[in-house]
């Protein structure tokens, strides 16, 4: 079944839309859900939060602002995120005291959190679509480097010194001296 | 945030920091590059289409697949422990790999000739072939496992479709099919084919996502450099080591001479030139007994390509260019001898013999291409006993001696655009030379008997040096030569001297 077909019976609140999209794009959530949880049990719920958040923001997907694949993967990465998220606050809510902080930011830190997207952003755009590879790969996906390592034929060792250059590149870019 | 902010941070809160300000749409390319899939894939996929590619120059029929056997081995190695079929088409990708790097380093030397017989030939090509159909078949299988594995249904007829071209090549190849019509067809078939594997592959991004890779211990990187290194050290190995023949170099024993010293002498007195008497074997010496006259003719031959001179000159109105091959160097001297010998009829022993006034170089095999006077002039001349020789060098003041490394018959088969396929019969001496050396030299002789009177001798060699050390696959310049190629073609080059003259009663007469 085409892309195109999928979000249609998405858009069409059409049943048959959650089972392709499960089908074509399943293995791709799951990919993309597997570093960040590394529970199966906590995959599979996550992978049914996903097609739940598809299914209710289809509305919002606009290809203007990126891919469809694109946008599959944002839906999915910040699912996995929150679910970690989530799984960690319900472990501890009984060592949280009522006078916390919310952990959501202030409009001060949004605006930091703006101007750090936009220098790394900048920064990433100098990078070779290696480099660049290697960090969303790190730095977005999360993936561990034993898997990175895998599916780039290279060694652990070797994706570690990588890692570690492109660190140091992406300082120097960002106006910060290494800590040694 | 200021440089002296990014300054402050230590490396957690650094790579923390670069986690939270990725921001959320990853661009395109990168989602396209992030699977454990693709990369793999069209490895195995550009593999195959080089590996059945055959493009006859400047060595691409042996880069192209080499190539492709390395992307194709690299490819699977990722995919190995998907499932059984990407395991068993890796094992057949490392015994193609393994069997090919071997022959690309074998044909470097001039023993492959000998290794790769007809029948050796045969049974590697079709041990190759079953492989490749066998690593077709897996790979197909493959392919539809992984769709299984996610519920897809199961379609790779691609694939399927590339097993079915090999099969008519293979049947082509055996009615040895030549026409355009089906060779066009078939080219169209595999291009469609290749382009409706790549779509299939992009399909099957999707499953590709469930794909489990393996943790490498060695680098791809690694594997890549093992194998170039290997074929580099083998290639030059093969250079330096495999393209000469074993000779059976000794020095000359100084008193071989001794016993025929008066037949020497009473040839120098017909005018048989000294340098070329002795180099002859005692035998050759002594078949000259009796001799009742000798012919000879000097000619010193350029073994290069000259330089072009051109001259423009005006007549009246009209203006010409002329241009001309000047030789500065003449670096060979062909010397002809014929000899008389006593006989009811009348009999000629013919001697050719070639000395290297300026050293060219030796880089692997030389040969001489003999036309004695029977081949073409059978109706008055036949060959009255075997065809001798030797090759010699000085050095360090001794004289080393060395029979032919072969000195026989040779039919071969050549093709050319002027005469078409032709089967031929021709004496052929093989040999080498050293690399330090001077005044390297040799003969042919080869004793004839009249049939009928008043023809003419004319006695042809083709001697074949080469040139240079770089050519693939090796040959050896009498291989070289039974081609019938050009006259200077590759790393070879041919110079051409004959001996011909009318045999009178008076005396021989010589034609330049």
């Amino acid at each position: 079944m085409q892309q195109q077909e999928i979000i249609e019976l998405l858009l069409q609140r059409n049943e048959k839309g959650m089972d392709a999209l499960l089908l074509h794009y399943g293995p791709m959530m799951k990919y993309i859900i597997a570093p960040i949880l590394q529970n199966p049990q906590d995959q599979e719920d996550c992978l049914f939060e996903v097609a739940m958040r598809v299914w209710e923001k289809i509305e919002q997907f606009n290809r203007e602002r990126g891919s469809w694949n694109a946008w599959l993967t944002a839906i999915t990465r910040n699912a996995a995120l929150n679910y970690t998220r989530d799984t960690r606050r319900h472990n501890s809510i009984e060592e949280i005291p009522e006078d916390t902080p919310s952990p959501e930011p202030g409009p001060e830190e949004l605006m930091i959190q703006r101007e750090r997207q936009s220098a790394v952003h900048h920064a990433l755009s100098q990078l070779s679509p290696r480099d660049r590879m290697l960090f969303y790969r790190k730095y977005y996906y999360l993936q561990p480097t034993a898997q990175i390592a895998s599916e780039l034929g290279m060694t652990e060792r070797a994706i570690e010194g990588k890692l570690y250059r492109l660190k140091k590149q992406l300082r120097k870019m960002l106006g910060g001296e290494a800590h040694e | 945030m200021s440089n002296h902010e990014w300054e402050s941070l230590n490396d957690k809160e650094f790579e923390t920091i670069l986690e939270k300000s990725v921001s959320d749409f990853p661009p395109d390319d990168v989602i396209e590059a992030v699977t454990p899939w693709r990369k793999a894939m069209r490895r195995v996929l550009i593999g195959m289409a080089l590996c059945a590619v055959t493009l006859n120059f400047l060595c691409l029929n042996y880069i192209l697949p080499a190539v492709g056997m390395v992307l194709s081995l690299l490819g699977f190695r990722t995919l190995r422990r998907e499932n059984k079929w990407f395991r068993n088409c890796f094992i057949i990708s490392v015994i193609r790999v393994a069997y090919f790097f071997p022959v690309l380093i074998l044909n470097t030397t001039i023993i492959q000739r000998i290794i790769f017989t007809s029948p050796v030939t045969s049974l590697l090509t079709v041990t190759n072939l079953l492989l490749l159909f066998a690593e077709l078949f897996c790979f197909w299988c493959a392919l539809r496992t992984v769709q299984r594995k996610v519920n897809l249904p199961p379609r790779a007829g691609s694939a399927l479709a590339l097993i079915i071209w090999y099969a008519l090549m293979c049947v082509l190849a055996v009615i040895q099919y030549k026409g355009w019509v089906i060779g066009g067809a078939m080219i169209i078939g595999y291009i469609f084919i290749i382009f409706h594997i790549f779509k299939l592959s992009k399909e099957l991004d999707e499953a590709g996502y469930s794909i489990q890779t393996v943790s490498a211990k060695v680098t791809e990187r690694c594997i890549v450099l093992v194998l170039l290194s290997v074929l580099i050290i083998g290639c030059a190995l093969g250079y330096l080591f495999g393209g000469s023949y074993p000779m059976d170099w000794r020095t000359v024993d100084s008193s071989e001479h001794i016993a025929v010293e008066g037949i020497k002498k009473h040839l120098m007195e017909l005018g048989f030139p000294e340098y070329v008497l002795n180099d002859l074997t005692p035998e050759d010496i002594a078949a000259c007994d009796g001799a009742l006259q000798v012919v000879v003719a000097v000619t010193d031959k350029p073994v290069n390509n000259g330089r072009t001179v051109t001259k423009q000159y005006s007549h009246g109105d009209e203006h010409h260019i002329v241009h001309k091959t000047i030789y500065d160097a003449k670096e060979l001297r062909m010397t002809g001898v014929g000899v008389q010998i006593p006989g009811e009829r009348e009999k000629w022993i013919i001697f050719h013999h070639f000395l290297w006034i300026i050293d060219p170089g030796f880089y692997g095999t030389e040969s001489i291409q003999l036309w004695p006077v029977y081949r073409n002039i059978a109706d008055g001349w036949a060959p009255d006993g075997k065809v001798t020789g030797r090759v010699l060098y000085d050095k360090g003041g001794e004289t080393f001696v060395a029979p032919y490394y072969s000195l026989d018959n040779q039919t071969f088969t050549s093709n050319s655009i002027f005469w078409g396929v032709q089967t031929s019969t021709d004496v052929f001496a093989a040999f080498s030379m050293p690399r330090q050396g001077e005044n390297y030299r040799g003969y042919v002789a080869y004793p004839i008997a009249e049939i009928q009177d008043s023809y003419i001798i004319t006695s042809w060699i083709n001697y074949t040096h080469q040139r240079s050390w770089l050519q693939y696959p090796a040959m050896t310049a009498m291989e070289k030569r039974m081609t019938n190629s050009w006259n200077v073609s590759g790393a070879f080059i041919t110079v051409q001297d004959a001996l011909q003259f009318y045999p009178t009663k008076e005396g021989a007469e010589l034609i330049k």
